[in-house]
């Protein structure tokens, strides 16, 4: 089938409008070969009908010897347009008579007229008397049994024999050779009409069943244009106006939209699986190193602090140590920045901790024209670290102040419900593109260390560790962060 | 025919009320004229114009009556059934002390015709000599140029008339026998000359498929006889008409039709030819 067209969009079509011809051509042929069939039934049926109707004069002018009565009735009105070839047969087996006289003489043997006729036949079976006008018969005249090929225009089908009888006795034989050359225009007017007719139909349903034929595949061409984009790139962008339904199509649209959900899906889990690592190999990394840097940090202040109090210094000392002692407390300052921990003596959050935040992050607005939208839900006392939430809150407020853009607007929405603890901070501006949110959470991102420190790595750390979630979203212009802490969890005292 | 045979009869009513019969022989029960297919006698139109011709001058009603066999003619014209006929002249010899003979048709310009023997126009026969074998076809056995002659003509040759050729048939009729060769069913026809000439003039198509090989010498023109019984006055009043037909404008035109001339007093001596063939072929036996 390699003649078809790979493509259903053509090959639907183009195999309908082959099996609408089909049909129509051995529609039209089977039509034609029975009207063929009628025609020549007809014409063996009149053509016994006239020799039953030309016996008695025939048989009378055999015995009367008068061929000339004979030919005269044998060639009948219509000389030219005569329907068959008649030979009149006398009892000898020569012609008597035919309307094709120049063809069939007067007295030649029959077996020299038509050899290819059985000549032993006549009078063979003559039968029980007055029965042999009953003997007529009608027989098709098989192709190359010795019909010679100059007459093939006119090439007789079938032959009738008519025995002749007066009073029971055989006195001779009509002979009838038929050719479909009589009827054959009028069979072709009707051939002609059938296939006007055919076609006339084809030119109507081809069009339809191309349209339609289109129709059905293209469902079938979207469908794998979904496909090949699906494997392509990204399937959340795979946005396709899949064919609904209850036909197979359709649900084989449904199928494939909800395979590729599911695809989505786990795309979207393990990349949040891989950022989720990454951020605590990271984490453990700088608590690592953190704790390395701390402990012999802490030793150094120590024996500075030790040595300014057992002997006062002089003037050029007490410089060189002040100097240290700010060096390694800004290391110390810069590490313990890294280091979030939970510490085991933090107090309960107050609604007032979060006042608290709001009162400290405006003043250090970078924007004062900016609106701040505060909502503060938090009734009472949660059961969660307070120094830990207040900082996680500040750091995403102070990075949403620095982001809003003049006559922007931020806005918090805080709200307990349902044993979590519900933090929303968006602001307006331009929206945050989509590489830089997926590293939003790591410390010191290559692309702009100096705008973006370890605040929000930061507020991840300390929501990994309240066993909390953060994420965000930029969406409409608006950038949203948005924080779920799980409320009774993790050591909290009084 | 009755209906013919009534307006014939009202017409010659009417011209008789008027005064214009010529006061010759006071009958008026029709002549029963009777036609053989020595002239062409298929042409109904032209029949019922002649009769009604030959009614007007005779003061009498004419009915025609056709066979298609001379015999049948000749059988009702010698036992009384008809008053007239026209007949070929071997019959006419056959018969002659029965018979009175009326008048004699001129046929470009003599009371004579011959005998045509006639093949198809595209075979290879030159003569009748060629024709040994073959199929042939007679006109009709009371024929002198359809039977006669050529049947004389091969007993001069030295042949057997009747074995001289592989098959013959009769056609009954000299157009029948133009027909039947040009068609192919004979390979040669004895035909009247005088047929055949007229068929070329009005029937091209049909004559011209056939080719003349032999014309005969000539003999007296098939005659208008009288029946046995036939008063002598009828067979003078039609003698008179006939021979004025070429006289008047209408008779003229009939004529025209026939191809004929006109008519002629001829004796019977203008048949010799025809009685002594006829008695070298049958023996002087007949009567």
């Amino acid at each position: 089938m390699t003649w078809l067209p790979a493509s259903y969009r053509r090959r639907l079509p183009l195999s309908l409008s082959i099996a609408a011809v089909a049909t129509a051509v051995l529609m039209a042929s089977a039509l034609g070969l029975q009207t063929l069939k009628n025609l020549r039934e007809d014409q063996g049926r009149n053509a016994l009908r006239l020799g039953h109707a030309m016996s008695d004069v025939l048989v009378q002018a055999l015995r009367h010897d008068d061929v000339w009565l004979a030919y005269s009735l044998l060639r009948g009105p219509e000389r030219e347009a005569s329907d068959a070839t008649w030979v009149l047969v006398d009892e000898l087996g020569r012609v008597f008579a035919s309307n094709r006289p120049a063809r069939y003489r007067v007295d030649q043997p029959l077996a020299e007229a038509l050899p290819w006729l059985d000549a032993a036949d006549i009078g063979a079976d003559a039968g029980p008397s007055g029965e042999l006008v009953g003997r007529a018969r009608l027989e098709p005249i098989e192709a190359g049994i010795g019909w010679p090929a100059d007459a093939d225009q006119d090439r007789p089908r079938r032959f009738l024999r008519l025995p002749l009888a007066s009073e029971g006795t055989e006195v001779g034989e009509l002979i009838a050779l038929l050719s479909d050359a009589p009827f054959l225009s009028r069979f072709f007017e009707v051939l002609e009409g059938g296939f006007l007719v055919t076609f006339g139909v084809l030119a109507v349903l081809l069009p339809l069943g191309w349209l339609w034929g289109r129709r059905m595949a293209a469902p079938l061409a979207t469908l794998a244009e979904c496909m090949r984009r699906a494997g392509e790139g990204d399937l959340r962008s795979v946005e396709c106006p899949v064919p609904q339904g209850e036909s197979e199509i359709g649900q084989l649209g449904q199928r494939f939209q909800e395979m590729v959900a599911a695809l989505a899906e786990k795309q979207d889990l393990e990349q949040h699986m891989l950022k989720f690592e990454r951020l605590a190999a990271v984490g453990r990394v700088a608590a690592g190193v953190a704790h390395e840097i701390n402990n012999p940090l802490g030793g150094m202040l120590m024996a500075i602090d030790t040595f300014r109090r057992r002997q006062p210094a002089d003037p050029r000392t007490g410089q060189l140590l002040d100097l240290l002692d700010r060096g390694l407390q800004q290391i110390q300052h810069a590490v313990s920045a890294l280091l979030v921990e939970a510490r085991l003596d933090s107090r309960p959050l107050t609604p007032q901790d979060l006042e608290d935040v709001r009162t400290l992050a405006q003043p250090k607005s970078g924007d004062p024209e900016a609106a701040l939208v505060w909502d503060n839900g938090l009734a009472g006392p949660l059961p969660l670290p307070a120094n830990l939430v207040r900082q996680l809150l500040l750091n995403l407020m102070l990075n949403a102040l620095k982001a809003v853009e003049p006559g922007g607007r931020v806005a918090v929405q805080i709200a307990p419900d349902l044993g979590v603890l519900s933090m929303l901070v968006e602001n307006t501006g331009e929206p945050m593109p989509h590489d830089r949110l997926d590293r939003l959470f790591e410390p010191y991102p290559s692309r702009r260390p100096d705008r973006q420190g370890l605040g929000l790595w930061v507020c991840y750390q300390i929501c990994s560790q309240l066993g909390g979630t953060i994420e965000a979203q930029a969406r409409d212009g608006i950038t949203r962060l948005r924080v779920r802490l799980p409320i009774g969890e993790g050591p909290i005292h009084d | 025919m009755n209906q013919l045979n009534r307006r014939v009869f009202t017409r010659f009513a009417l011209a008789a009320t008027v005064g214009l019969g010529c006061g010759v022989s006071a009958s008026t029960s029709p002549l029963r004229f009777g036609l053989t297919p020595v002239i062409l006698d298929d042409r109904i139109a032209f029949l019922r114009e002649w009769g009604v011709w030959l009614s007007a001058h005779l003061g009498r009603p004419v009915s025609f009556v056709q066979r298609s066999r001379y015999r049948e003619i000749l059988d009702l014209l010698l036992r009384g059934g008809l008053d007239l006929a026209w007949i070929c002249g071997y019959p006419y010899v056959q018969h002659r002390s029965e018979l009175s003979l009326i008048a004699v048709p001129r046929f470009q310009g003599q009371p004579l015709y011959r005998s045509y023997i006639v093949v198809a126009a595209d075979s290879s026969f030159g003569s009748l000599e060629d024709l040994k074998g073959g199929l042939f076809a007679w006109s009709d056995p009371d024929s002198n140029s359809g039977y006669l002659y050529p049947r004389y003509r091969l007993t001069q040759l030295g042949q057997d008339p009747d074995r001289y050729f592989q098959r013959t048939f009769f056609a009954w009729g000299h157009r029948h026998c133009v027909e039947a060769v040009a068609e192919g069913l004979a390979d040669g026809a004895a035909v009247d000359g005088y047929v055949w000439d007229t068929l070329a003039l009005r029937e091209p198509a049909l004559a011209g498929r056939t080719r003349v090989v032999l014309r005969s010498p000539q003999f007296g023109f098939p005659p208008l006889v009288g029946a046995p019984g036939l008063p002598s006055g009828d067979v003078d009043a039609l003698r008179r008409v006939l021979l004025a037909q070429e006289g008047d404008e209408a008779g003229r035109r009939l004529l025209g039709e026939l191809n004929l001339d006109g008519f002629a007093a001829e004796g019977p001596g203008l048949f010799g030819d025809i009685a002594h063939m006829a008695e070298v072929l049958n023996g002087a036996g007949r009567p």
